[in-house]
Parts: C-alpha cells; structure tokens; sequence
C-alpha cells in the first residue's frame, strides 16, 4: 500500500506538473461539457420548464442525464487523452521499465498508475458535475418546484459514473501495460460514444433504467463487476516480460 | 562466494529469434566488466535478464549467489538502462527522492548531496530535469543507480549519445565508483576505447554467443595478434618488400614509408626479422613490440564469425 500511495503521488504530481497538457486537457473537457450540458437544456430542460405546470419527475430525469453524462464525459476525455498521453510518456521514456528494475511489485505498479490517470479526472468530473447541479437549478430556478435533487442522482453522478470509469481505467492501463498503449485507448474511445448513446436511449425510453433510480446505479455497478471481472482474466498478461518487450 | 554475477547457460528466444543461445560467465566481485557487441548481439537482452526484466527460457543466474527475482537482491543492485526513466517535471533531487523511497530509505539515510556531488550535478540539483543536457541525464541516472548504495551496477550503454567530454566525465565518476565505493561494475558497450580504458574482464558477444571472455591481458596474450613495428632509416624498395611477402612466417602486414609491420607467427621472433632485414642491409632505427588493440581483436573475432 505504501508503495500504491508513493506512486499514485509521484505518478499525479508529475502529471500535473505538464502545465501545457493540464490546461489544454482541462479547457477541452470545460468545453465539451459545457456544449453537452447547453444541448441538453436546449432540447430537454427548456420544454419542460416552459409548460403550464413543469413536472419535478421529468425535470430531475433530465437533471440526472445532464448530470451523470457530465461526469461521464469528463471522465472519458481524462482517460483517452491524459491518461493515455501519460501512459505513452512513461514507457517510451524507461519510466516503467526504470520501476520494473526495483523492488516495487508490478500489481502496485499497475494500480497506482491507473490510479494516478483516473483520479485528475475524478477531481475534475465531479467539480464539473456540481457545477452543472448549481448552475442548471440557478438557470431554470422556478419557485414553486425548488431545488432540483434527488439522491439517486447523487449515487448515479458522483459514485456510479465514476465507479465504471475507476474499473475501466484499471483495464484500459492493464491492455496498454502490457501491449501498444494504442490498443487500451481505442477500447476507451469507443466505449466513451457507445456508453453515453447507450444511456441517453434508456433513459429517455424505457421507465426502469431511469437516472434518478437505484436500478440505474445497479446497472452501473454491474457494469463495473463485468469490466473487473474482463480485468482479472487478463491480469495473467501482466508480466515485466510482457511489459518490457512492449516498451 | 567471491562471484558477483554468475551466468551459467543461458538461453532466450523472443519471437522466432534465439537471442542468447546459451551464454556463460562470471563476473568477479569489484570488477569493472566489460560486455561488448555488435548492435542486436543480445547484449540489451542479457541485462533485462540479469535485472530480473525477462525471464531466461534455461540456465542458471546468480546475483551476488542470490535469485534476481527476490527483492533483498534487487536492493544490492544498481542499473543505468538504455531509457534513463527519469521524471522530466521532477528536479535531480526530486528524482532521486522519489527513488530512495522506492528503496524504502528514509530520506535522512541518503546522501543526496554526496551523490549529486559525486557526478557534478550539485549546483544544479534544483534545475528540472527537462532542462538537463544528455551528459547530465546520464550522470543523474548513474547517481540515481547509487541512491540504495547497491553493491552491483548493471550498465547499458551509459556513455550512448554523449559527447566525448561528457564520456570523459562518466568514465571518471565511473572508476571513481568501482575503486572508492568498492563496486562492481558491468557494463555493456560498444565504445571499444572505453572499454579498453576502464574494464579489467571483458566478454564478447555476437550473435547470442560468447566469443570472447575472460581478462584484457591475458586475452591479449592469447590471441596473439599483437605485431612487431619496425622503423628503417630508408625506404625499403620494392623487391625487398616483394621478398619479405614471400616470408610468410615472418607475417608482414603492412608498410607505411619507412615502418614495416609484422605479425609473426608463433615461434618467430622480434630477432628473426631483424636479422633478417640485418643480412638485407637495412639499417633499423627503432623495433617495437605492439599489443592487440581490443578493437582489433574485436574485428578479428567478428570476422572470423561471419558466415562464409
């Protein structure tokens, strides 16, 4: 664990220190969310809001989306571009080959890396969620509904998101470890488009999956266990052979 | 257990290619080792197996008589590899803290000053890495292989792409380590000049092979191919020159103006060409013994490798 800790600390610190990647990383991400969230407003907040009587049901369904979208896209971004350039860095560059040589164990190698891509990523996707939660009450304020909040949202937004994107990170830095740091990105890039449509089509359309219901975040915990469960079938992948060989 | 390094048959395929095709030798504690090459030789191959990176496919490795893979051995050894791996945002000092935690070290136990003393990087310690020429890099790798105070160093080609007043420094910081800090050096290379200069015991590989092992001297020695310079005070003339051709046992090699080398084959003497060229008239100015270079062992053992 202290070895985890050291690494993760070292791994963000570093990270973070890219000032130009940091800014470039956080400016996109800003913007992309912010797009997304004035979309969904457009299209979604705005009607219901505009009725004679706006249902509190559909406006914290609506509020739900935008929020776990947010955070999901925010994470997404994180991990294809700055977890995926950090990667990258740090094999070509001997990091990971320089670590292999010592006495620190691969798994915690592995663990604390993609811990350190997915953390960043976390701090952002959830100050951009509470922001958008703040901002979109500010905006369609009406006084006789009040705040809008539910605490499936919370759950849905703030842990579930990022709970899918904590296992997916783990397994994209797994395939990328231990092959062309390529590879694991495009599994994240494809899974970022295919998981949001995914979500947007069972939540507007079906009455179960809805983003202020618990069963929502079992979903997402279920996914989470599938995505852990593909990672510890290839965790025998993880050799310094394997590693090495692919630097 | 006098041994530091013991390599007893290795063998490694990678892909279809037999890479080490059953390699041995023994590196003595304190020794500066040199382990030379032609690039794809398999000499990258041999350190990532001896720090543990790949797994020999047979044979048998021994650190200091212990298992690589056990970390207790990997605190006992160094290594500078062909990346430096260093942290480009992180300064010297940082680096090597970060370092001497990996170690478990608390950070009161390590020198840091010393170290960055040690290869003349203290009066930048505090500069980023990022700002750090190649020569720089390097020697702060090689601070960085020390931080543990490891007893072994394993070296890649630590002298690779920097310029020879760079090389100078290194080779000194170096010798430096094996004679002061009592270590045991192995270093893989192609610089046969520096080479020659530092390592007491070399090795030779060449296609997965071993073609040369053991002590500088004695290899010298025993490969013979060292050669008698002779200096005349005129130029000898051509059918002279014809005549010694003809020789063969006096083994003439070459003739530049007024100097005749020779390599004589084994039983003639330094005294055999001189009086032969003595009953010729030729008056010789100076005759001096030269040993084999290791570059010219080094070329004569790949020559006598390639395939006909």
């Amino acid at each position: 664990m202290k070895n985890i800790r050291l690494l993760i600390i070292a791994s963000i610190g570093n990270n973070l220190r890219l000032k130009t990647v940091g800014i470039v990383f956080i400016i996109v991400t800003l913007v992309i969310a912010a797009l997304l969230v004035i979309l969904f407003c457009i299209l979604l907040i705005e009607p219901a809001v505009s009725t004679a009587s706006p249902d509190r049901a559909d406006l914290e369904l609506y509020l739900g989306l935008i929020m776990y979208s947010t955070c999901f896209l925010t994470l997404g971004v994180n991990l294809n571009s700055y977890g995926f350039q950090s990667m990258t860095r740090e094999k070509t560059r001997g990091n990971i080959e320089s670590l292999l040589a010592t006495p620190i164990k691969i798994k915690d190698i592995w663990i604390a890396k993609g811990l350190a891509i997915f953390i960043p990523g976390l701090v952002i996707g959830e100050i951009f969620t509470l922001i958008t939660l703040i901002a979109v009450n500010y905006i369609y304020f009406i006084p006789g509904t009040g705040f809008i909040i539910n605490p499936w949202i919370v759950v849905n937004s703030f842990i579930a998101a990022p709970l899918v994107y904590l296992c997916l990170g783990l397994l994209v830095y797994l395939i990328g470890l231990t092959g062309k740091p390529a590879t694991g990105n495009i599994i994240a890039q494809i899974f970022l488009p295919v998981m949001i449509n995914i979500v947007i089509q069972l939540i507007l359309h079906t009455n179960i999956l809805t983003s202020t219901s618990w069963s929502f975040a079992t979903a997402n915990i279920g996914l989470a266990l599938v995505i852990i469960i593909i990672t510890f079938f290839l965790q025998p992948r993880l050799t310094k052979e394997k590693i090495v060989l692919s630097c | 257990m006098n041994s530091a390094i013991s390599i007893e048959n290795i063998k490694k395929t990678l892909g279809n290619r037999e890479v080490l095709k059953g390699i041995s030798f023994t590196v003595e504690k304190k020794d500066i080792f040199g382990y030379l090459g032609p690039n794809g030789a398999g000499k990258t191959t041999t350190i990532r197996i001896l720090l543990g990176l790949l797994q020999a496919d047979s044979g048998k490795l021994n650190i200091l008589g212990q298992d690589i893979n056990l970390s207790e051995t990997r605190m006992k050894i160094g290594f500078v590899l062909d990346k430096d791996g260093l942290y480009d945002s992180m300064t010297a000092e940082e680096n090597l803290k970060f370092y001497s935690r990996i170690y478990r070290l608390s950070e009161a136990s390590v020198k840091f000053d010393k170290l960055l003393r040690m290869v003349n990087l203290d009066d930048r310690a505090k500069d980023k890495v990022s700002t750090y020429s190649r020569g720089m890099r390097q020697r702060l790798t090689l601070a960085r292989a020390m931080v543990h105070d490891p007893e072994v160093l394993v070296m890649d080609e630590p002298t690779a792409g920097v310029d020879p007043s760079g090389q100078i420094e290194i080779r000194q910081i170096m010798l430096d380590v094996a004679h002061r800090e009592n270590k045991t050096i192995f270093l893989s290379s192609h610089n046969l000049d520096e080479v020659q200069r530092i390592c007491n015991r070399i090795a030779l590989i060449d296609r997965g092979e071993i073609k040369l092992y053991g002590n500088l001297e004695s290899l010298r020695q025993k490969m013979g191919r060292g050669g008698v310079v002779i200096k005349t005070t005129k130029i000898i003339p051509e059918s002279l020159l014809a005549e010694l051709k003809k020789l063969t046992y006096l083994g003439l090699k070459e003739r530049k103006e007024k100097s005749l080398i020779f390599s004589p084959r084994k039983g003639t003497g330094v005294s055999d060409i001189i009086s032969f060229l003595a009953s010729r008239d030729i008056k010789i100015e100076e005759a001096v013994k030269r040993e084999a270079s290791l570059e010219e062992m080094y070329a004569a053992i790949l020559k006598e490798a390639e395939p006909s």
